[in-house]
């Protein structure tokens, strides 16, 4: 396999409707490229939720595009999610706030968890949220070799 | 026995005595979640049934599904009734374990 990277680039509605269709991409790119059944599941989570905070934040009611970009390198797959609406904030609470581990069912607040998820699954998570330009996160899975050696 | 379809989604609720088993099928995300709360709405409330939620078939829950079972969770306690969910899937329960959902799904959370 050649070190550079390759890339597949979808723009899709920013709507609930199509985000099956970013991880039906997904799962056909990580499986081409050698991804274990678990890491392809946890990719699908994570590549949702940034999808569905794109949906459900960027453009509010209005109509907007999200561009998905697989970036496909010799050991691992960065997938970016990108939209040009209202930035996403709430990213400056520390990350065990918003699991549940700690608090009892009468304190739990709905909702919270999916950028927790993302962290969670991912090995590498960077947003970018510039005020009026929109969000850009980008999310990377390294393969791990270190059971099936090609 | 009711059923409610989407096209990749959808729950089959079936009664029986007081026990209401609703099964779900699919994939249950942000698209779906406004079907999969309708179904729920009439029962969640319904303090003579002992509900359950049976997630063999189920092949994909995001955030926003987890929410939704979090509020029915909220929902019953606070009314202080049976609700347990059943059969989850590996891949699925690895979420509920990461999230800290699970706590609330343990048998003796919904015994009482």
């Amino acid at each position: 396999m050649s070190d550079d990277v390759q890339k597949v680039i979808l723009q899709l509605p920013a709507n609930a409707e199509y985000v099956d269709i970013v991880r039906l991409n997904l799962y056909g790119i990580a499986s081409k490229m050698g991804f274990t059944y678990e890491d392809i599941e946890d990719m699908k989570v994570a590549v949702s939720e940034a999808c569905n905070n794109s949906v459900l934040y960027a453009y509010g009611q209005e109509d907007g595009l999200v561009d998905v970009i697989f970036e496909v390198g010799p050991g691992a797959l960065s997938i970016t999610v990108k939209d040009e609406g209202e930035s996403f904030d709430g990213l400056d609470t520390p990350d065990n706030r918003l699991t549940l581990h700690d608090k009892e069912l009468n304190d739990v607040q709905v909702g919270g968890l999916g950028f927790y998820l993302m962290q969670a699954l991912m090995d590498d998570v960077s947003v970018v949220s510039e005020a009026g330009k929109g969000t850009v996160v980008t999310l990377t899975k390294r393969l791990n070799f270190s059971e099936e050696k090609v | 026995m009711n059923t409610h379809k989407s096209e990749k989604f959808h729950a089959k609720t079936e009664t029986e005595g007081n026990v209401c088993t609703v099964y779900l099928i699919g994939e249950l995300d942000l698209s779906v979640a406004p079907d999969f709360r309708l179904v729920m709405e009439p029962l969640v409330g319904d303090t003579g049934l002992d509900l359950v939620i049976n997630l063999k078939d189920l092949k994909y829950i995001d955030s926003t599904g987890i929410g939704i079972l979090l509020s029915i969770l909220k929902a019953r306690h606070g009314m202080d009734v049976k609700f347990t969910v059943t059969e989850v899937p590996g891949h699925i329960q690895k979420l509920f374990d990461m999230t800290g959902i699970s706590k609330f799904f343990a048998p003796q959370e919904n015994s009482h």
